[in-house]
């Protein structure tokens, strides 16, 4: 192990690597610190002294909190969601420390397997299973940075001295509240309101854990950046909230990866992610969102209700927004751009897959508030099995923006006649000069398609993953090479067993 | 009849025309040619008012008036006609209305009498005739389904139409076989060569200047007139190209 | 619905409450069953700010075509809820042309109950002023409704700063084996079209009003007084420009 990997709780990670010694829809039993089990005042308090946190924060939750009590949940998408009982779940849980640290080169060939059939590229799955890319000569060049998020506590964050001379501040939102307060305060909640919604609310009084990322005026992030969320005490939720911060003519490339172990019980989980790009900045922010999504009778899986948004605040700022949804049992979530900048440029590329009894609405909002500012939507729902998709999604033009673009492209394929493939797009245009375009299609696998892929020596399902994968290739060319392989292979294990 | 003194244009930010001078005679043909980027086509677009081009500095007369102060609908009331290298599609507008609402506009504007339909359609016939051009294709929408040979015989019928005093034809050629080229180039000397009217042909290539023989021959490059000569200086340029010129 | 619907109604989310008020209650909606192997065709012409609500059931085999121009009044709106049975067919052509501080819409939505349905919708809005047009076009595809073919077509063109235009063009599928292409677009005149226009000597107004024409002209087609509803889309057109 190098200093440039910074383990900051040795147990929290031995239990990280612990974990994944299962298989695919593992659980484990690592022994766990639970705050008590229910959402009060005292719960809210809890978290934050447990964070050491400064009186401002404490403040801030408690805040959030007495306005989430008098909210109610948004019940406009097309999701069927059993009421949600918040008193009966936990809103901390970290793993228990141990005295006696395990060495860290030990990397199981399974281990291996597993994160692979996961979707997690390889040079991250061996900085996360304990082995520093800069000591093994046979790992790949290109390096990530990770920080791993378990159930509530960041257990490790990578490469960070070598990002700090970058001048890059790399830290989870915990350290960076202690750290670097006055910029943690001049962002956060600024994006998403804490009075957003229902669930960014939450968010704001329980929030454990998550990632800050500052990139200086002018560079270029030498590494891709990576958090790694996994869920894995049981009835426990998980509220991770990301602030990036792309000063101007920065750069930065940020992927997020997600599992949860199998379980009965449904489990929470309500992120907000907050995005800021300032003059000329660039955030590129890739998501393979695999989430346990309950099993082939819809028992159990995770709750994925999430707000994600940008600002894009300066001139030329460009914000790309790429998820590839194949996981939760329910997804909520509508990665969006709001483009004050002149000439500023919000993308979204999302292909979202859902199989057995899973239910995903999700989209964008493209707001366009400066002038020259353009947009591209492109979504590919694929519905499966029971389940339901849906793609919402708004563009908005105001009165005074003058030259804005927009091109939306929303395709869903349907695999078997027991799914439902939907397509919500709201349009808004209030400047003459706009220039906006939607267009819709909705298809299934052709039989032709089919005979002519398994004419050529593919099984059913081969052949179903090969024409799936076409469809989707618009949006997973956007993502980061090692991601796209793994991405694709995800696609194929989630509709495994939607062909007969 | 027009008279081009010093002429500067911009198109965004960026000058495209820089001092041009150039001065046509009624009667006369001239041809512009020049390389890729020379400035020829934006030279067309300015002298009939297309929105973006902007004229930083000089003058434009054209039968003693202020070209530039007009509209570009008044320009063509007063004569000029732009041959588009690129005829825009219009899906919905037939081209025997469009055509229609078109002359009896310059008319109206000149103070002239509006043309029946009756009458309309006898000189839309005819010209159309004249170009081997089917009436059905006058009454489809204008220029959509077109193939680049029809549309640009479709602005030849136009012309035809409409009787212009001053032409100015950008790359009218580009996009024609050798038959249609012939067509095209017998419609502009029937058109247009006649003592009371002018023709400013913008070329890339020599070959349209086989059937329309040019009074004078220009180089345009780098945004200015570089040379002129008779219709010899055409066959020069063919054979040596625009860079043994600018050596 | 007996109460005040409030903007949080999806089907109201853009509409003129205030003078919805003044209008309120509102009669049931007029109910049309067209039977098996019929033929319907209504032209709607909404020129004195009212509220058109119908429900139409198509039976097997049978075709509806509704021809809509929504053009008059402070509160305009037409609002169609079709059922589509067996090989049934629907066509809607709708322009709404507004100004002033006009609120306009046209809302539909088509229900393919059965296999082998089709639908198209073409809609065509033009807005000055402050005025607010939308369209909120859900089609839907109940589970076996195999076979269904539905295109829709949406466009709107607005002609000053703070007129407004909404669009939802909405799908809701249940079953694999189905046709449906919406298309939606947003935008102002073509440019290099009206400056052809004007160069062949059309005035900048005459140019605009010719382009605009063309936008609206098709949706017609096919109506029994097809050259009625031009004329009148003409008109109100002659007054915008």
């Amino acid at each position: 192990m190098t200093d440039d990997i910074e383990i900051k709780d040795k147990a929290a990670w031995d239990a990280a690597e612990k974990v994944a010694d299962y298989e695919h829809g593992w659980s484990s039993d690592i022994e766990t610190d639970f705050a008590p089990k229910g959402l009060n005042e005292d719960t809210v308090r809890f978290i934050s002294a447990k964070k050491n946190e400064p009186e401002w924060m404490l403040e801030w939750r408690l805040k959030a909190f007495a306005m989430w009590k008098t909210m109610e949940a948004p019940d406009w998408a097309k999701l069927n969601v059993p009421p949600i009982d918040y008193q009966d779940a936990y809103y901390y849980a970290a793993p228990k420390a141990k005295p006696k640290l395990n060495s860290l080169d030990e990397v199981d060939p399974e281990i291996l397997r597993v994160y692979e059939k996961l979707g997690i590229p390889i040079a991250e799955q061996k900085l996360l299973a304990g082995v520093e890319g800069g000591e093994d000569g046979g790992l790949p060049q290109r390096r990530v940075a990770v920080d791993a998020v378990f159930d509530s506590v960041s257990v490790a964050t990578t490469f960070r001295a070598e990002l700090e001379r970058a001048g890059v501040i790399f830290r989870s939102i915990s350290e960076a509240i202690k750290e670097y307060p006055d910029l943690v305060r001049k962002y956060l909640g600024k994006i998403v309101p804490m009075h957003d919604n229902y669930f960014a609310t939450l968010n704001c009084a329980v929030f454990s854990d998550g990632t800050f990322v500052y990139i200086p005026e002018g560079v270029r992030c030498p590494m891709e950046l990576s958090t790694y969320f996994r869920i894995n005490a049981e009835n426990t939720g998980q509220f991770e909230r990301t602030l990036i911060v792309a000063d101007k003519g920065s750069y930065v490339s940020y992927l997020e990866g997600c599992t949860a172990p199998m379980r009965d019980e449904n489990q929470l989980h309500a992120a907000v992610v907050e995005l800021v790009a300032l003059d000329d900045a660039e955030i590129k922010y890739s998501t393979v969102q695999n989430w346990y999504p309950g099993d082939a009778e819809g028992k159990g899986g995770i709750y994925n209700f999430v707000t994600k948004r940008a600002l894009c605040q300066g001139r030329n700022s460009k914000v790309s927004w790429t998820q590839v949804e194949t996981g939760s049992a329910v997804t909520w979530k509508y990665p969006s751009c709001v483009l004050n900048g002149e000439n500023s440029v919000g993308e979204f590329y999302s292909v979202a897959v859902t199989n057995n009894h899973q239910q995903a609405d999700t989209g964008t909002k493209m707001i366009h508030n400066g002038k020259g500012s353009r947009s591209t939507i492109v979504s590919k729902g694929i519905s499966a099995g029971h389940s339901n998709n849906t793609y919402r999604g708004l563009v908005r033009v105001a009165p005074n923006a003058e030259g804005v673009r927009n091109f939306t492209q929303c395709d869903s394929l349907l695999l078997g006649s027991l799914s439902g493939a939907h397509t919500v797009p709201y349009i808004e245009v209030r400047n003459p000069s706009a220039q906006i375009e939607h267009e819709a299609t909705t298809s299934k696998i052709s039989d032709d398609q089919m005979f002519y892929a398994m004419a050529r020596g593919l099984n059913a399902e081969e052949a179903v993953a090969l024409i799936v994968n076409g469809f989707a290739k618009e949006v997973l060319q956007q993502l980061p090479m090692e991601f796209a392989v793994e991405a694709q292979k995800l696609l194929g294990i989630s509709l495994e067993g939607s062909v007969g | 009849m027009l008279q081009i003194n010093n002429l500067h244009a911009n198109v965004g930010d960026k000058p495209i025309l820089k001092g041009l001078t150039l001065s046509l005679n009624a009667g006369e043909i001239h041809a512009i040619m020049g390389p890729n980027g020379a400035g020829k086509s934006t030279l067309g677009y300015v002298l009939s008012g297309r929105p973006g081009y902007e004229v930083t500095e000089g003058s434009v007369t054209f039968n003693g008036q202020d070209l530039l102060a007009l509209e570009p609908h008044e320009r063509a009331a007063a004569g000029l006609f732009l041959g588009f290298q690129y005829p825009v599609e219009i899906p919905g507008v037939s081209n025997v209305q469009f055509l229609r609402e078109a002359l009896n506009a310059q008319r109206k504007y000149r103070g002239e009498a509006p043309l029946t339909g009756g009458e309309f359609l006898k000189v839309a016939r005819e010209q159309a005739g004249a170009l081997g051009m089917d009436m059905e294709m006058l009454k489809r929408p204008v220029n959509v389904g077109f193939s680049g040979g029809e549309k640009k015989r479709n602005e030849m019928v136009q012309m035809g139409i409409i009787d212009p005093a001053l032409a100015i034809l950008d790359e009218t050629d580009s996009g024609l076989d050798i038959d249609a080229l012939r067509t095209v180039g017998d419609g502009i000397n029937r058109i247009m060569r006649k003592p009371d009217k002018a023709v400013l042909l913008i070329t890339h290539y020599q070959r349209l200047l086989d059937y329309v023989k040019p009074d004078f021959v220009h180089v345009l490059d780098g945004g200015r007139i570089t040379r002129t000569g008779g219709a010899d200086l055409a066959l020069e340029l063919e054979r040596d190209g625009y860079k043994e010129l600018a050596a | 619905m007996t109460v005040l619907p409030t903007r949080h109604d999806e089907a109201w989310r853009y509409s003129d409450i205030d003078a919805l008020a003044r209008a309120w209650p509102l009669p049931a909606p007029e109910s049309i069953i067209v039977p098996a192997g019929g033929t319907f065709a209504r032209t709607i012409i909404q020129d004195s700010g009212t509220i058109h609500q119908l429900d139409i059931a198509i039976g097997k085999g049978a075709t509806a075509a509704i021809h809509v121009l929504n053009t008059g009044g402070d509160y305009g709106r037409v609002e169609l809820n079709v059922t589509l049975h067996e090989g049934a067919d629907f066509k809607l052509g709708a322009v709404q042309i507004g100004g002033g501080t006009q609120t306009l819409e046209v809302i539909t939505t088509v229900t393919h109950a059965e296999p082998g349905a089709t639908s198209s919708q073409i809609v065509r809005s033009v807005l000055a002023g402050t005025a607010t047009g939308t369209y909120l076009g859900k089609v839907a595809v109940a589970r076996d409704a195999q076979q269904t073919d539905s295109v829709q077509s949406v466009k709107a063109m607005l002609l000053d700063r703070s007129a407004t235009a909404n669009a939802k063009p909405e799908l809701e599928i249940y079953a694999d084996d189905v046709k449906c292409a919406h298309g939606c677009a947003i935008g102002e005149l073509d440019a290099m079209g009206l400056f052809y226009l004007q160069a062949r000597g059309i005035t900048p107004a005459e140019a605009k009003k010719l382009m605009l024409q063309a936008f609206v002209a098709g949706v017609f087609e096919g109506a029994a007084d097809e050259a009625m509803l031009i004329e009148a889309a003409l008109a109100k057109l002659g007054d915008l420009v």
